[in-house]
């Protein structure tokens, strides 16, 4: 019998920053951009990626004590109880298929621009061709996440680069760093909501069950943590340097108008082709394993028991895929507008900030935490999980002033944000 | 006999009453090991093509299903269904994706909750 493949580290490191980077993700950066200057919005993402390094040692932590694939209800229900742990975990499932929605909308975007069809057509066609997919029992190789992931980080930080380096050659570079600070409460919103493009970082620990062991898992969190922040701090100032473009892409894809007004046509094909593969990947693996956890979760009658039902031949939660996909269609229709996805993004960034100070709260209780665990490092643990949620509340509030303000412009008020 | 062999043995004489059951999982072929995590027991069984082999398993496993000796016993004796636990943390699994969906899919097969 031979041994079982298991990931290496690269492949666990793609794992880990391909469940965060999402197309959607574009969106949060432009929206940190718009709220915060130039490199005051970098300081915001280095700000959420160093909480974020905390964290990645706390899931570490969690994860070696629980090496579980059920992930988040595992090591909250083990901490705080079956009950609790559950509570604590649905609002991420929620959200996750909210974004899904969201994400739906930019593929349909990406794919209308490129074929000329209705945005909606291609949109819907995404979602039945990764049902389709998924309900064979099919699911993208480390080897296919490792490329989508590759490419689609090398190309946006290209792009980041030129526009920056675009920036230089025609001196806007001092205006761009000679800023004044903002008000302290914007700044920690908008380090709130920075905490939504790290999100799914944690997802990797799932792969301890193939991974063999929780210390390659542990390495790969903390790795991801440095890259995503690299990156997305790239890919910010890259944003705040983009020249001003006469024809902007659809407000749904930043990264399309960074291609265009950095590399033109060819800029352009290759970032949609690399955000379609990378959409196509971490969508296809999230339905997939949200498939699998609404599949348990039915089976002890927290949703419909109908749901519990697995495939014989292909071995798949088949009425879960079904009901997640047409969950997904339904918010990509709700979410239409621009107010409507600015909430949901406030809301991930709340949903994601109360998830990670729930896994430091779990992280200082039994089983978790060590017999000679000093009284400071808890004490910073309990600071940071409460900072968390100080800066999730922040985060969803700014989005909604964000909504009002909008709605007041519109409607022939005079100030906006 | 230790409760986790006579466990175990509950949970084989249970799916192979259901021919149908094993008929599907032709061309399967792992080793499982089943550890009690509070407890010294351990068991393994060997299938070869879907059906559990009875001699003696000298090779390691390619999937290793964990949990106390208590919770083990239940799950095998088919008093619980493996997803609880698996989904509180109490149960934990590794090996192979495959490997674990199907055994999943037998036991749930076998004690629907």
């Amino acid at each position: 019998m031979s041994a079982p493949a298991r990931p290496g580290p690269t492949a666990l490191l793609a794992t880990g920053c391909g469940t965060a980077v999402a197309s959607v993700c574009a969106l949060g950066l432009v929206q940190i951009q718009r709220s915060l200057a130039g490199p005051w919005a970098v300081a915001a993402v280095v700000a959420a990626g160093g909480a974020c390094a905390v964290l990645a040692r706390t899931f570490g932590r969690l994860n070696e004590v629980v090496p579980s694939g059920a992930g988040l209800p595992a090591y909250l229900s083990r901490a705080f109880g079956r009950r609790v742990g559950l509570r604590l975990a649905l609002p991420y499932l929620f959200l996750m298929i909210a974004l899904a929605g969201i994400e739906t909308r930019i593929v349909g975007t990406l794919l209308g621009a490129v074929l000329g069809v209705p945005a909606w057509t291609c949109g819907l066609a995404f979602l039945l061709v990764t049902w389709g997919v998924c309900r064979l029992g099919v699911r993208p190789g480390y080897r296919a996440q490792v490329v989508a992931t590759a490419a689609l980080m090398v190309l946006l930080a290209g792009a980041a680069l030129l526009a920056l380096a675009g920036a230089l050659r025609d001196g806007r570079a001092t205006d761009l760093v000679r800023v004044a600070p903002p008000p302290l409460a914007v700044f920690l919103a908008a380090v709130g909501q920075a905490f939504f493009l790290f999100m799914g970082f944690e997802l990797v620990t799932s792969h301890v069950e193939v991974a063999g062991s929780a210390r390659p898992v542990g390495v790969a969190l903390r790795r991801s943590v440095v890259v995503l922040t690299g990156f997305y701090g790239l890919l910010v100032a890259g944003f705040a340097a983009m020249p001003a473009v006469t024809s902007p892409a659809s407000w749904l894809t930043p990264q399309v108008t960074m291609a265009a007004a950095t590399g033109g046509a060819l800029g352009v094909a290759a970032v949609t082709v690399a955000c379609l593969l990378a959409s196509y990947t971490s969508f296809n693996g999230a339905l997939l394993a949200l498939s699998r956890l609404v599949q348990v979760l039915s089976s002890q009658g927290v949703f419909p028991r109908g749901l519990a039902r697995v495939d014989p031949q292909r071995l798949v939660p088949a009425r879960a895929l079904d009901a997640l996909t047409v969950l997904a269609a339904v918010a990509a229709v709700l979410l239409s507008g621009h107010a409507a996805t600015l909430v949901v993004l406030g809301a991930a960034a709340g949903a994601a900030t109360l998830m990670y100070a729930s896994a430091l709260w779990a992280r200082e209780r039994a089983p978790f935490r060590e017999a000679g665990r000093s009284r400071l490092a808890r004490l910073v643990s309990a600071t940071l999980a409460a900072a968390l949620l100080l800066l999730g509340s922040g985060a969803v509030i700014e989005a909604a002033l964000t909504v009002s303000s909008r709605a007041a412009a519109a409607s022939g008020g005079t100030h906006g944000r | 006999m230790s409760d986790l062999q006579a466990a175990l043995s509950v949970f084989l004489d249970a799916y192979l009453a259901r021919p149908e059951l094993v008929s599907r999982q032709r061309g399967w072929s792992p080793t499982i090991a089943l550890r009690a995590t509070d407890t010294p027991s351990v068991v393994t069984v060997r299938f070869v093509d879907g059906r559990p082999q009875v001699e003696r398993v000298e090779e390691s496993p390619t999937l290793v299903v964990s949990s106390d000796e208590r919770m083990l016993c239940d799950v095998l004796r088919l008093v619980r269904s493996p997803n609880e636990p698996y989904l509180f943390g109490e149960l934990t699994v590794q090996g192979r994706e495959a490997d674990f969906v199907r055994l999943d899919y037998i036991a749930t097969e076998l004690c629907p909750s």
